[in-house]
């Protein structure tokens, strides 16, 4: 299958509110071009405006829904009284307008005699049943009907919850699900028809029980959010969710489960809006829209001091912060944990072990089976885990003992005790309701080192990093540090995998699945050397690095990588010294070294410069080359996305950059196939520089950016050494440099940084807070 | 020696560069059609002229290769015209009347057409290869000044505050927005054809609505803690403008306009950190040669680089506010380096006929510490 290929290439989305304005621009984030339709205001002039506004907003608000900023011309904003004509031209029309049925139904009824019989109409509701939504439509409506869910903001989160009727025509339903995948990057998850899906109905009660329980347990919204990230569940837990979502929606979406679920859910129980909230929201506190929720931010003195509410009485103070001692990772932690008096324990069982059986017990009612579940609540909630891979991590049958010990009902599910997934011979597979296991299935042209990682042990391995065999001759690098970042097991394993793959591989792919590619060179390590003054250590450090880079360069195999989310400093350069990249859509790389008082060391001016030097679309001459990597990297500037990365030329023309992060491995796989055909490493590159001259010309520069308070005192030193690297040092333009004597600059200026005090008081401040210094 | 006048004036519109209405035409291109419009609007024979002198602060790229040769052929001039690009950076179109005017006085030549052009979208000012020489930039750093230092360092100097330079960018939008609807402009603006078709004919930089208030919540441009704003500053702006300079005879024998004498010139230097200054070592050397004192200029023209700059001058030149920039100034309408001295001089003709007035001074500054001055009187 041509996963480029598509039924689906113009689509139209009515209602410009913040998730259909969201999924419009996602469409156009995938090079599709989108109609987004609103209605037309009362005492206006302009029809369009309220589309209009959506997109002008869109190009405003951070994180930015579109991947370039130009993705927003392919976005036509109209309104539904003057433009619904435009729809008997698209392939598919996302409904997303207000709440309300009968709304909807008089659009649909609009929509089914304008759109073409194979136009897709779907509705992106999260409260209304499909069969309520096509009561009074005529089959011919039915057929083409289903809903589309996507979660907020729809760029970032990975879920698309399908949920179609019997009527509804499989080879749309197949459309969508192949389109969604291929060119929005969503991972497909089929729903049943009932109230909140498969997501919201699992979270919904995960977020009600889990402010119930905080309230009555007398815990600090910190102490709460604390407690879910020991579950894998992101640091916003549950009341910081909450603030992001709008304390104003929750009696909504309370009262719409209440009336839509049977008597006997357990929903019923946590079914209580608590007088706090209710207060609140009657003093505009619904969160990070409104004047704060949970937490705000306060402005006194014209300080902003991060505040939260007292649970218990209401008043706002100071936010602090809560940590708890260790973080439980085995499974005897786990339990230990979740077994301890501790009131933050007590309420971390009481949440947690609420929401499994409730999740439990929902098999087969909203979903067929536990994977599906499982997928949800990770690519929906950004839960690390979905609610049964929790279970396999803390033990079934301890969690079932533990029910039983509490005298609580134990869901049919897990009564057999069996565990929720294993591995048999090489294959990932989940437990049934019959307490059988069936294969968990991986969509078509799907590949996951996860997956690979249970069919067999790796090739070769150290505790930074490890390579994979990936069949049809291809071997994958795969970094998996804290963080991911670089050391020497990290550099090590690149040199052995560079003869592994030269005695049995055709190619290499550079790649793992952690949420970040690479945040650069473990710093730690360095400061370690500093302190130390063990400068011999710190060039020897330079120099391995330049080394094993510049051999991955020249090595007689392709190497393609295939990063995904940061890919700082260190992590930035290996992709450059790379044949291909093929890159996750979301992909956030820089040469960042400048923050903590660095230039960068291993190969990254000398790559990024040659990038800008064989540029073709620009003025020429070297000044405009040396300016913009200047820029570049002596901003420490950050790519927001693949597409912005190709315009920084961190990414070349012909690299490509794939949607759905499911299929980043296998479209890197490919493209390294496709390069073995008479693959020749790289000619060696030569700098043709006007050395002084363009040091004098970027000194200028800096001159200016101090004087105007841009920059400080210690950002010119550190500009002034990255200067003297891309300037060419003492060279004159007519004798051209080779790839050494930039990796020899790069060392000089690097091992002069580093004894800078200025430099080590950068490092250490973003060790201790994570915060770069501008000192 | 022969009399020498300045027959004919007119301009491009001017933009703001990038997001203005003409990014998107060259220089060349646009120079042309300025050329083409004074030709026309003037009446004279081409075949007559001896040169195309035209001025340029950064000549290079589109700007390359000789641009007053490549716009003679755009304009469709016989090929008997020549063609000469020069630079004295802001100063340049100034200079190509100055040349013109000596060529004449020299016998060597009758009619020449003086323009000045710069694309400030398309060729960065600067250029695209700025390569300072090091050791001067190591001993004498200022020979590479930025301007708006410069403006800092006159503000400095000359003890000119916030408030004052405010008022005086103030002063330049209303009198520019002014004249603006007055339609004061219409007569020398010569309609641009965009590469799209569109027709360009009005001034894009202007901020008429422009408020005390809304310039004194500008942050400092240049110097952190200083005073120079962009609101102070003259804005980066694509344009084009030419004069026509002959001899009075011509003129007079041809049935031209004539609209004003070119009574005396001159050009001086001063320090590069405090290049704002130059129009008064000029102006004084000027007036001296004209025999003539401030108090006898009727009309001026002061190119406004900056505020800060031009109230610094005015300190040295106390010229009466009722006597300078009529119809505003490059802080309003826009200072594309290059064509600003051909502005202002042909301003200060067209200004002197209308104005039924004696002499007139055009007088600009010059980056790296220059000034110059051209004296005009009524005929």
């Amino acid at each position: 299958m041509d996963v480029n290929k598509s039924d689906i290439k113009k689509v139209a989305v009515i209602g410009a509110g913040v998730m259909g304005s969201g999924i419009a621009a996602q469409i156009a984030n995938a090079g599709i071009p989108v109609f987004l339709l609103d209605i037309v205001p009362k005492d206006t002039d302009n029809r369009n405006t309220i589309a209009e506004s959506a997109i002008a907003k869109m190009l405003k608000v951070d994180p930015a829904p579109f991947m370039h900023k130009n993705n927003a011309r392919l976005v036509t904003p109209g309104n539904i009284e003057d433009h619904l004509s435009w729809l008997a031209d698209v392939d598919w029309v996302i409904e997303a307008v207000v709440e309300d049925l009968s709304i909807k139904q008089a659009l649909y009824q609009k929509l089914d005699n304008i759109c073409r019989p194979d136009t897709l109409v779907s509705s992106n509701t999260s409260t209304l049943p499909l069969k309520l939504l096509t009561r009074d439509m005529p089959d011919s409506f039915k057929q083409r009907f289903m809903i589309t869910h996507f979660f907020n903001p729809p760029r970032y989160m990975r879920l698309l919850e399908l949920v179609s009727s019997t009527q509804t025509r499989p080879e749309l339903v197949d459309a969508v699900s192949r389109f969604a995948d291929t060119h929005l990057g969503k991972n497909s998850v089929t729903c049943k028809d009932t109230p909140g899906f498969i997501g919201n109905r699992i979270g919904v009660y995960w977020l009600q029980y889990g402010l119930l329980e905080a309230i009555k347990l007398g815990l600090t919204v910190e102490q709460a959010d604390a407690v879910m990230t020991v579950f894998g569940i992101p640091k916003t837990g549950v009341f910081g969710l909450l603030d992001l979502v709008g304390l104003d929606l929750i009696p909504h979406i309370l009262d719409g489960m209440k009336l839509a679920l049977r008597k006997d859910d357990a929903f019923h129980q946590v079914n209580t809006l608590p007088a706090l909230v209710q207060r609140m929201i009657a003093d505009g506190y619904t969160g990070r829209k409104g004047k704060g929720g949970f937490y705000r931010l306060n402005e006194t003195g014209g300080k902003r001091v991060k505040e939260s509410i007292n649970l218990q009485t209401g008043d706002y103070q100071s936010s602090e912060k809560f940590a708890l001692p260790d973080l439980p990772k085995t499974q005897d932690e786990l339990r230990t944990f979740l077994s301890s008096d501790e009131i933050v324990c007590q309420y971390g069982w009481n949440v947690l072990s609420n929401t499994l059986a409730y999740s439990a017990g929902l098999i087969p009612e909203i979903a067929d089976d536990i994977v599906a579940i499982d997928t949800a609540m990770r690519l929906g909630y950004n839960w690390k885990y979905g609610p049964f891979e929790l279970l396999d991590r803390i033990g079934v049958d301890w969690f079932v003992d533990r029910l039983s010990a509490e005298n609580r009902n134990v869901p049919p599910l897990l009564a057999s005790r069996h565990n929720m997934y294993k591995v048999d011979s090489g294959k990932r597979l989940y437990v049934d309701l019959s307490g059988n296991y069936q294969p968990v299935r991986r969509t078509g042209g799907v590949l996951l080192l996860s997956d690979i990682k249970l069919s067999a042990p790796a090739v070769l391995e150290n505790p930074s990093a490890s390579l994979w065999d990936i069949g049809d001759g291809v071997a994958c690098l795969e970094f998996h540090s804290k963080m991911n970042t670089l050391d020497m097991d990290s550099l090590a394993m690149v040199r052995q995998s560079i003869e592994k793959v030269k005695a049995d591989f055709s190619a290499l792919v550079i790649h793992n699945d952690a949420d970040n590619f690479s945040a650069g060179a473990n710093l730690t390590l360095l400061v370690q050397a500093i302190h130390t003054q063990d400068w011999p250590a710190v060039e020897q450090l330079i120099k391995q690095g330049q080394q094993t880079y510049r051999a991955l360069k020249y090595a007689p195999f392709p190497v393609v990588a295939a990063p995904s989310g940061l890919a700082l400093g260190g992590g930035c350069e290996i992709l450059l010294h790379c044949d291909a990249i093929q890159a996750h859509a979301e992909l956030y790389i820089g040469l960042v070294e400048v923050g903590v008082g660095l230039v960068p060391g291993w190969g990254g001016c000398k790559e990024y410069l040659r990038r800008w030097l064989e540029f073709s679309r620009r003025p020429g001459g070297p000044m405009p080359a040396i300016a913009q990597a200047f820029e570049t990297i002596g901003m420490a500037k950050v790519s927001k996305s693949a597409a912005e990365a190709k315009e920084m030329l961190f990414l070349s023309t012909t690299d490509g950059i794939t949607m759905n992060k499911d299929r980043l491995l296998a479209d890197a796989k490919a493209k390294a196939l496709k390069l073995v055909q008479d693959y020749t490493p790289p000619e060696h590159a030569s700098f043709q520089l006007p050395g002084a001259s363009a040091r004098a010309a970027m000194d200028a520069v800096i001159h200016n950016y101090k004087l105007a308070g841009k920059i400080t005192d210690y950002d010119v030193e550190i500009s002034q050494q990255l200067a003297d690297v891309l300037s060419g040092g003492l060279c004159d333009i007519t004798e051209p440099l080779t790839e050494d004597d930039l990796l020899n600059l790069e060392l000089n200026a690097f091992l002069h940084l580093v004894q800078q005090p200025g430099t080590l008081a950068r490092l250490e401040h973003l060790l201790k807070t994570g915060k770069p210094l501008r000192n | 020696m022969k009399s020498v006048v300045i027959a004919g004036y007119c301009r491009s519109p001017f933009t703001p560069a990038q997001k203005g209405q003409l990014a998107k035409v060259r220089a060349d291109d646009l120079v042309a059609q300025v050329v083409k419009g004074l030709i026309d609007k003037t009446g004279v024979n081409p075949q007559d002229i001896e040169d195309l002198i035209l001025g340029c602060a950064f000549p290079e790229g589109e700007q390359g290769m000789n641009l007053a040769r490549i716009a003679v052929h755009l304009v469709g001039l016989p090929a008997s015209v020549a063609g000469t690009t020069i630079n004295r950076f802001c100063g340049s179109s100034m200079q190509a009347i100055h040349n013109a005017a000596g060529m004449i006085q020299m016998n060597a030549g009758e009619v020449f057409i003086c323009a000045g052009v710069e694309s400030m979208s398309r060729v960065p000012m600067g250029g695209f290869n700025f390569l300072p020489n090091p050791d001067l930039y190591k001993t004498y750093p200022q020979a590479y000044i930025s301007m708006g230092e410069t403006a800092e360092n006159l503000a400095a100097q000359y003890h000119i505050d916030r408030q004052t330079q405010d008022a005086f960018g103030l002063a330049s939008q209303q009198k520019t927005a002014a004249a603006q609807q007055r339609g004061s402009f219409a007569a020398e603006i010569v309609p641009i054809k965009r590469p799209d078709g569109e027709i360009v004919q009005l001034d894009g930089c202007v901020r008429g609505n422009s408020t005390l208030q809304g310039l004194a919540e500008l942050q400092p441009a240049f110097l952190k803690n200083g005073t120079v704003t962009a609101g102070t500053s003259s804005p980066i702006t694509d344009g084009a403008a030419a004069v026509l300079v002959c001899s009075e005879e011509y003129a007079d024998a041809h049935g031209l306009e004539k609209l004003a004498r070119i009574k005396a010139i001159a050009v001086s230097g001063c320090a590069p950190e405090i290049m704002g200054i130059g129009p008064v070592g000029a102006t004084h050397k000027a007036l001296q040669r004209a025999g003539l004192t401030l108090q006898d200029i009727d009309i001026v023209e002061l190119n406004e680089a900056f505020a800060a700059q031009s109230l610094s001058v005015l300190k040295d030149l106390p010229i009466p506010l009722e006597k300078l920039n009529l119809d505003g100034g490059a802080i309003a309408l826009g200072h594309p380096l290059g064509a600003s001295g051909a502005r202002i001089t042909g301003k200060a003709a067209s200004l002197l006929k209308r104005e039924n007035k004696r002499f007139a001074l055009a007088t600009l500054c010059v980056g790296g510490g220059q000034g110059m001055a051209t004296i005009l009187e009524a005929i």
